[in-house]
């Protein structure tokens, strides 16, 4: 005989055991909606689920082997208060399994390109290497000796402590998504920061993690293990309208959109778990949030009203972008970090940095900096104080004719970081000194500093979204839209190269059930499809001699996303394919996935996601070689930019494509299938 | 006064009404209506409490069965036991609404809109075969029946997807079902009807899904105009999006969550009266799963804390509720959908004559094959829960919804509970759905 929670109840008495696990009525759990009836309390129901993700990538080999143990337990706890917790702790074998490429034996040595090789004499670098080798070693590039040689003063700070900076665990930057055409790009760590150390920088969450940490990721000190832990009570008041509060470790979801986010930005985003391709329910990073809704109900011209107030205030987080060297780096953009934090702590060899002959553009040697000439120099993520708190306000109707709409808004703090150029602090590679002292532009402020402190600005953002349906085409449609202040591009025509832009995101989505007889006679296919413009106020670009300078990001982008689902065998076996294309970068990611719920416990999911682009020279950009921060070292003369800081537009990969060839540009090689078990006990 | 519809063979109870001449509901139609037991029962030859019809001898028993029930009995997939036939009286409230109201109701000049009705059943007399609008009236007696409730909740309701050849149980959901009416309320306050209520809304459907993962979480709301020429506004919140979702009413034919049945089949049919053409086919005496639950044979599957158990099934693949069926008044009525790319062709609808719900449906694909067939176990609320008991308001018991052709079946077994308490109107917001999120 069944108990009437048997298809819920865990069976794992040492879970019971954990958690004060009594059976739960199906009435409690068939009533935990209903706000009048929650005056006593119950048992905890609780369920526990196993899920093993193990996926395999071209050319890197497995790239998961994740094991998750989830909790999820309710309880009324009296006088209308349900607590509901969620704990999730999870180990990723793949830095053991496959270590060589994401663990302890990451990386190794690598080489550096050296187009101005032809030119160069043969003399020996820091690597003992000779310097016109077309592709040199980690500190095979010009040091302080070539550059007195070559006639830089005999102060010079080039060149750096091989020993201190060694050639080993070392990947270069870029090298998963694009060749380096003669761009500059240098080595970045990639081994796990117990074991390498070099570049490690906690960027809010991740940068600066071990292996321990990065194996289980929800054991640290934000008790990321606990996914949601909070309380909730609906207050019935005298006027029939209702209070609604929920106060712990939560997550607010905004929006009408799938995949991509428009305002739903109040939870930051784990992009580490599994790059855009894991529900955002499971990637969002729960906050402490205290939300009130006012539920107004109906009124004599709505038929429903609520507003809505979110107070996030917990210590700032960002999106985890996921540490160098890990399976999914979102857009490459930790392993730049780490590459140029370890710059500006170690120095290192920068690939075809320096025009040979000096001033002109055509070929470069690869050039050995300093520690603190370029680079990431410092992090500054918001401490906690009621001022950086975020708040968010949403009022949401239905209104007579049945059109479903919310108006939003929001302050918070950008959820990815920002790159401030700094104009003092940093020591000139060519002298050996601070700021400009050669002449012709002795005294002439620094900027365009190829060294950066990351920040996470204020954003403040205005929206909102609406539903509706179209009967004659049997389709419901979804739109939302926002605009956000102070966001932050980078921005080469400026000093700091960033600049503050408003933003103007909006999404058009259609959703329509269709009967596809290969599929089904009986049970319609999902079809969805979305369209995201995102546009950039204030666009700036200019043409510089070189090449294009200003803001990196395109001035409109569009994304594309599709989606067919359907359902076969009572929704037993669901086939489905998801298609994005990222237009402007070109990009097309396309991801099949059947799932199979082989029980009511038991379900296998089988999967894949390939991308593809058209080809990725429309990713260059102004890439930092010709900023010119030290006249006239790093004047091009021969295409007449002056003596003074400023970008003449050099175009290359590193490090401004990632911002245009976006999350699936930057991941083109990291085809990944799959296979995941889930279990509920 | 009763005689055989010829092609049909089953026992049609006299017209009621002068021939061609539809007239205003005197109280003895309704008298009759609500009461058409009161004088005598029906009868059919060997048809008596106790009687249990198998393969051996449904063929003497073709005239009160219909033509769903007389196949699986004849294949031997199940066998049935008639029960007295029981008045199922209906509320008093609905009845004295329907007098006060008697003759204000008209059809309107197109079909689905209806004129005058206030509340109470809005066409008591009995329907005239010549009137070509009667199907019509009888699917507006339905849809403004008692059994649309002013409040009630399912909860627990359980649903088993099951094979009927091999038995082996699919796939099972445990669904919480809740129903608010917001206009012609007789029976729980407030009465008439809610307030404010600006887009007109007559009646909202709320389901929640508790089990199994995959599901787990997802809620429905449907919410249905008084103006039936309207779409219902359909909103789904999926647990792993945490989003509420604009559903296209386009999903009403779709096979709901996987089952046997479409969210267009609940209740018998739950969908815009002007999106069919209704046929009155007759009247006749046909067993209907009507039965007093606490009587019936019951399950020790489930257990609930206050000791309620769950009608049982059986037969082949345990696709049939174990209850006892009764000789009872029907009216036969089709519906066949307007829109010519509808999966389905035509439905025959056993509507009881006293309760006007649906007991039985037959399913015919685009074909006009038969496809499916949804029997619906209605007991009399004295014999259920205690909250149910002297409400007048038949609560809905058991169902199953057969697949001929795919020789599938989704059953459902469920606690109805007429309690205003679990059906707040706030349940019905679509901001009751996010919850918080």
């Amino acid at each position: 005989m069944k108990t009437a929670r048997d298809i819920s109840r865990p069976k794992l008495s040492v879970l019971a055991a954990a958690l004060p696990l009594t059976v739960g009525g199906a009435v409690q759990a068939a009533d935990e909606n209903l706000p009048d009836l929650a005056s006593s309390t119950t048992p905890w129901v609780a369920d526990v689920y196993y899920e093993n993700h193990t996926a395999r990538r071209s050319r890197a080999g497995l790239a998961k082997f994740r094991n998750t143990l989830q909790v999820e337990a309710d309880r009324q706890m009296g006088d209308g208060w349900a607590f509901r917790g969620i704990l999730r702790g999870s180990w990723d074998g793949v830095y053991q399994l496959n270590k060589d490429e994401y663990g302890r034996n990451a990386g190794g040595a690598i080489t550096l390109e050296n187009t101005a090789a032809p030119l160069l004499p043969p003399v020996p670098t820091t690597a003992g290497t000779p310097l016109n080798l077309t592709q040199v070693p980690h500190g095979g590039g010009i040091n302080n000796p070539i550059g007195t040689a070559i006639g830089l003063p005999p102060t010079n700070a080039l060149g750096f402590d091989l020993a201190a900076n060694p050639n080993d665990g070392m990947r270069v930057l870029g090298d998963r998504w694009h060749r380096p055409e003669r761009g500059a790009v240098f080595g970045v760590p990639v081994r796990p920061c117990d074991r390498d150390s070099r570049g490690c920088r906690d960027f809010g969450g991740y940068g600066d993690l071990n292996l321990r940490e990065l194996e289980t990721p929800e054991f640290n000190d934000r008790l990321d293990f606990l996914r949601e832990f909070y309380a909730k009570k609906t207050f019935p008041l005298a006027d029939g309208t209702e209070l609604f509060l929920k106060l712990g470790r939560q997550q607010v979801v905004w929006g009408r959109t799938d995949l991509f986010r428009v305002l739903d930005v109040i939870n930051p985003v784990d992009y580490s778990r599994n790059n855009i391709y894991d529900e955002l329910q499971d990637i969002r990073i729960p906050m402490w949030i205290a939300q009130a809704e006012y539920r107004m109900g109906a009124s004599e011209s709505m038929q429903d009203r609520n507003v809505q107030v979110v107070w996030n205030f917990d210590k700032f987080r960002p999106n985890n972008l996921g540490q160098c060297g890990t399976p999914n780096v979102m857009l490459d953009a930790a392993c730049f970090f780490r590459g140029f934090a370890n710059l500006w702590d170690n120095g290192g060899t920068v690939a075809n940095f320096s025009p040979v002959p000096a001033g002109t553009a055509g070929a470069w040697a690869a050039t050995d900096f300093g520690p603190h000439q370029i680079g990431v120099r410092k992090v500054h993520l918001p401490a906690w104080s009621l001022s950086n708190t975020q708040l968010g306000v949403k009022y949401e109707g239905i209104t007579q004719g049945g059109l479903a709409f919310s108006l939003n808004a929001l302050t918070y703090r950008s959820q990815l970081p920002s790159l401030h150029a700094f104009s003092a602090g940093a020591v000139n590679p060519f002298t050996g000194g601070t700021g400009n002292t050669t002449p012709p532009a002795a005294g002439v402020p620094v900027s365009h500093l190829i060294a950066f402190d990351i920040h996470y600005p204020r954003v403040n953002l205005v929206g909102g979204s609406l539903d509706f349906q179209i009967p004659d085409a049997n389709a419901a449609i979804r739109m939302e839209g926002a605009l956000t202040h102070g966001e932050e591009f980078v921005n080469t025509a400026r000093r700091e190269l960033y600049s503050k832009n408003r933003v103007l995101r909006t999404v058009i989505g259609v959703d329509r059930p269709t009967f596809i007889p290969f599929i089904s006679t009986t049970r319609a296919t999902q079809i969805s499809a979305q369209l995201f413009w995102q546009h950039i106020i204030d666009h700036e670009r200019h043409d510089g001699p070189l090449g294009t300078v200003g803001i990196v990001d395109w001035e409109d982008n569009f994304i594309g996303t599709l989606l067919i689902k359907g359902f076969l065998a009572g929704d037993r076996v669901s086939p489905q394919v998801m298609v994005a294309r990222d237009f402007r970068a070109k990009a097309l990611t396309v991801a099949p996935q059947i799932e199979w719920s082989v029980t009511d416990d038991f379900k296998v999911t089988l999967g894949a996601n390939f991308k593809y682009t058209n080809g990725s020279s429309h990713y260059k950009f102004d890439d930092a070689r010709s900023f010119n921060p030290y006249p006239p070292f790093t004047t091009y003369t021969a295409a007449g930019q002056p003596f003074v800081p400023g970008s003449a537009g050099l175009p290359g990969f590193e490090p401004t494509a990632r911002f245009r060839a976006g999350p699936i540009g930057t991941a083109v090689a990291e085809d990944d299938i799959y296979v995941m078990v889930r279990y509920k006990f | 006064m009763t005689r055989h519809i010829a092609g049909h063979g089953v026992i049609v109870v006299a017209l009621a009404c002068a021939a061609g001449t539809p007239h205003a509901a005197t109280e003895a139609d309704i008298e009759k209506s609500f009461f058409p037991y009161m004088h005598a029962l029906p009868t059919a030859p060997g048809v008596a409490p106790g009687t249990v019809i198998n393969q051996g001898n449904v063929a003497n028993f073709e005239g009160v069965l219909d033509p769903g029930m007389q196949r699986y009995i004849r294949e031997g997939a199940v066998e049935i036991t008639v029960g007295a036939t029981t008045s199922f009286d209906t509320n008093k409230s609905y009845v004295d609404a329907t007098k006060v109201n008697a003759g204000k109701v008209k059809l309107g000049a197109k079909p689905g809109e209806l004129v005058g009705y206030v509340a109470g059943r809005p066409f008591p007399e009995e329907p005239d075969a010549k009137d070509p609008r009667a199907g019509e009236k009888l699917a507006w007696n339905n849809r403004y029946g008692m059994n649309a409730y002013d409040g009630l909740a399912i909860s627990p309701f359980y649903w088993k997807y099951i094979n009927m050849d091999s038995g082996k149980v699919e796939r099972n959901i445990l669904f919480g079902f809740h129903f608010l009416r917001y206009t012609h309320r007789v029976s729980q306050a407030p009465v008439p009807e809610i307030t404010p209520n600006p887009s007109k809304l007559y009646r909202a459907t709320y389901v929640k899904v508790y089990e199994p993962q995959d599901v787990k979480n997802t809620q429905l709301l449907i919410q249905r105009y008084e103006d039936d020429t309207k779409l219902d506004d359909a909103y789904l919140y999926l647990g792993f999006q945490r989003r509420v979702r604009r559903l296209s009413t386009g999903q009403t034919t779709d096979a709901f969550l996987g089952s046997d049945i479409m969210i267009e089949d609940f209740e018998g049919y739950n969908g815009r009266i002007s999106d069919m053409n209704w046929k009155y086919q007759g009247t006749a005496n046909i067993l209907m799963p009507f039965y007093n639950h606490n009587d019936m044979k019951l399950s020790d599957e489930y257990k609930e804390p206050d000791g309620y158990k769950y009608v049982a099934f059986g037969g082949k693949g345990g696709c049939f509720p174990s209850v006892t069926w009764q000789l009872r008044k029907v009216h036969i009525l089709e519906s066949s959908p307007i829109d010519t790319n509808h999966p389905v062709s035509r439905r025959v609808h056993y509507m009881d004559a006293q309760t006007s719900v649906i007991s039985m449906s037959l399913v015919h694909d685009r074909k006009g094959d038969l496809w499916k067939t949804y029997v619906v176990g209605w007991t009399h609320p004295d014999f259920h829960l205690a909250k149910n008991k002297g409400s007048g308001i038949t609560p809905f018991d058991a169902f199953t919804m057969i697949d001929i052709q795919a020789k599938h079946c989704t059953t459902g077994q469920l606690k109805a509970q007429l309690d205003a308490q679990m059906v707040p109107v706030s349940l019905f917001n679509v901001q009751n759905m996010r919850g918080g999120n």
